[in-house]
């Protein structure tokens, strides 16, 4: 019984990081219908530009305005990169043929990674102990203060968006835009406007997983933003993509899968079952968990 | 008109002084190594190590007459890219190669510079690559069976622990480490209480470790290398599982101390003597060297080890006057306390290099080693 209580609270770390990053593409989908593959990288360069604020500007000791200052100016950075990206790569195709979006996006990821190895070097940096090892043994469950932040942090960070997505105007705005644009913008929403604020919020959100991998796992490659891009995206996919709490919901799955599989049949596995699980929930849900059923129009 | 005919002749006489100069043949000397991806900062080190001893020959005059031409390849710790490396430094026209740092990357070139007869120096400890009987293949180091009966040694009869977990992840080096150490265990009697595979690269070890929690062992022998090690150490400090943690030769570089954090204090690390141990003039003289050009020290022994691969091959060639490789290779296969920089270099018929020293090195809260046990 430890050890799976053990196993569930580390997938749901894990789970939780896999959700805020899932987050940023299944807004940007729900809205735009495009997959952007620059956020797993985006989410990488939080990692490094964390890093970079930590010890080039706030000076390397680790105190807790330092930390706060280290998320505020990374999360500021990143959405400011988000927004670049957006104005370049893909507001000159918005109204393209997808598929031209698509090689854009790609080509942006590529861009970011390939910058990020130029700025900081091909090997493996090491991301500071920002947040002191403190455990606690609950009855021979382990869970350290880093886990705890992670946890808590991201289930704030999801309840602020879905609330602020359900309830406020902009929020409105947002849905109406990811039905039907044109009818948005009939109604008399900026849609282009709507696409830079979902472009913001999901890098930002992106930031924070970012920082969190830098945290949680330490060493930092200018390449992972590929890894956990691909488990973010598969997770949005799960809980079915464009559905803000369908990725919250398919990230932590993802993370409680990947832990169990990885701690009760063998860690070498974990990929191959992660991704038959995908192929299995596509087949019976083809939407995703919480996607909606969409009629096709022929 | 005049002047272009000036022009012209003036190309003509500066490319009849240039072509001689060109046609000078020089030594080609391959460095395969993993110059980006995890294991950056030891391929680096090799290249930079490589590049520093070709400059120190040069201006001595090179190798009988010849300057030596450093070609580098990276291999960035793949097999697939090490195979194509070695097509390109073959084609590039090398005679010998070293590297690369992985025992993967070397095993997936070997046959290649065996075919093309070019010497080839690894730091790969996997006991296979001298299994092949390629008469092109020198190990500069130690293979895995020593370091195993050592670390057995020390876990069972020195430390007497009653649980040994084995960790490894999947490369040839870890994988065939990792079963010596389970063989030299049992056969001292030792009690082996979980032997575990990680995916390298895999960041999240939690489940692994959660895994091993369960059988409480009282030690974690990790064979692998040290940007997961690293992250083992931390992550098993992190989840309050109070075994010791030794850490096999890859272990030793100083990002490991940089990844586990305030974790890695206490954990030990089995590895041939760290440069700044090395008591040999060679050895402080190159270091100083190292530390004056490139303004930093190597980041491992390996580092080290690969260039006194190197200057045992520039010896065999220079005692032979020649630089046939079949004779430099016939000549090392008997080679016999050549003076180097980690000490006495001898060769085994099979390529192994001769002899080993391990110690058990503890990490202290600043981050250096000290020895406990030799």
């Amino acid at each position: 019984m430890d050890i799976f209580l053990q196993q569930l609270v580390n997938g749901l770390t894990i789970g939780s990081m896999f959700a805020l990053i899932a987050l940023g593409y299944t807004m940007v989908y729900g809205v735009m219908k495009l997959i952007n593959f620059a956020h797993g990288d985006l989410v990488a360069g939080s990692a490094f530009v964390g890093l970079f604020v930590f010890s080039e500007l706030l000076g390397g000791q680790i105190s807790f305005a330092v930390v706060l200052g280290v998320f505020a100016l990374t999360i500021i950075l990143i959405s400011l990169l988000g927004f670049t990206v957006e104005r370049l790569a893909y507001r000159p195709l918005r109204n393209a043929p997808r598929l031209s979006a698509v090689v854009s996006a790609l080509g942006a990821s590529m861009v970011i990674q390939n910058g990020i190895m130029l700025i900081w070097g091909p090997q493996m940096r090491i991301f500071p102990e920002l947040i002191p090892t403190i455990i606690w043994d609950i009855g021979g469950v382990v869970v350290s203060l880093i886990q705890v932040l992670i946890m808590v942090l991201s289930m704030l960070l999801m309840v602020g968006l879905y609330f602020f997505v359900e309830k406020t105007k902009i929020g409105t705005a947002i849905r109406a835009s990811a039905i039907d644009q044109d009818a948005a913008r009939l109604m008399g929403i900026n849609v282009n406007n709507i696409i830079v604020t979902i472009f913001i919020i999901g890098s930002s959100l992106g930031a924070v997983g970012g920082l969190f991998i830098g945290l949680y796992y330490r060493g930092i490659t200018f390449n992972m933003g590929w890894q956990y891009g691909l488990y973010a995206f598969v997770a949005a996919i799960m809980g079915g993509i464009g559905n803000i709490p369908g990725a919250m919901l398919g990230g932590i799955l993802l993370g409680l899968f990947n832990a169990f599989i990885a701690g009760y049949i063998s860690s070498t596995w974990s990929d191959a079952f992660t991704f038959i699980l995908l192929i299995v929930i596509l087949i019976v849900r083809p939407t995703g968990i919480l996607g909606e059923r969409v009629a096709e129009k022929v | 008109m005049l002047k272009t005919k000036a022009v012209a002749f003036s190309l003509v006489a500066s490319l009849c002084v240039a072509s001689p100069l060109l046609a000078e043949e020089t030594l080609k000397v391959g460095v395969q190594a993993p110059i980006t991806g995890a294991y950056a900062n030891e391929g680096q080190g090799i290249d930079q190590s490589v590049r520093l001893l070709a400059e120190q020959i040069n201006a001595k005059g090179g190798v009988m007459g010849r300057q030596i031409e450093v070609i580098s390849c990276d291999d960035e710790g793949t097999a697939m890219k090490a195979a194509i490396c070695a097509k390109d430094l073959v084609n590039k026209g090398v005679s010998m190669v070293i590297g690369s740092y992985t025992s993967t990357c070397a095993e997936a070139a070997q046959a290649t510079y065996f075919r093309a007869g070019v010497l080839q120096t690894s730091d790969g400890t996997s006991d296979t690559l001298t299994e092949h009987g390629y008469w092109t293949f020198f190990r500069n180091s130690f293979p895995n069976s020593a370091e195993a009966t050592f670390s057995a040694e020390y876990m069972v009869n020195e430390k007497k622990y009653q649980r040994i977990a084995i960790l490894s992840d999947f490369s040839s080096y870890a994988d065939g480490l990792a079963t010596a150490v389970e063989d030299a265990v049992k056969k001292q009697g030792g009690n082996i209480v979980a032997r575990e595979k990680v995916k390298a690269g895999a960041q999240n070890f939690t489940p692994v470790l959660t895994q091993l929690k369960s059988k409480d062992p009282d030690v974690i022998f990790y064979a692998g290398y040290y940007s997961d090690g690293g992250l083992i150490r931390s992550q098993q400090v992190a989840l309050g599982i109070k075994a010791d943690f030794i850490g096999g030769d890859a272990n030793d570089n100083v990002d490991f101390v940089k990844l586990a954090g305030n974790a890695a204090e206490g954990a030990y690390i089995i590895n041939v003597p760290t440069p700044e141990l090395l008591p040999y003039d060679l050895a402080k003289d190159f270091l100083a060297a190292y530390q004056a050009k490139y303004n930093m020290m190597p980041p491992s022994i390996w580092t080290i080890l690969n260039v006194d691969g190197m200057r045992a091959f520039i010896h065999a060639m220079e005692t032979n006057q020649s630089f046939d490789t079949k004779k430099a290779a016939e000549y090392l296969h008997t080679l016999k306390d050549y003076p180097g920089i980690t000490g006495p270099i001898s060769f085994a018929p099979d390529g192994n290099r001769v002899g080993s020293g391990y110690m058990t090195y503890r990490i202290q809260k600043d981050g250096t080693y000290e020895i406990v046990y030799k």
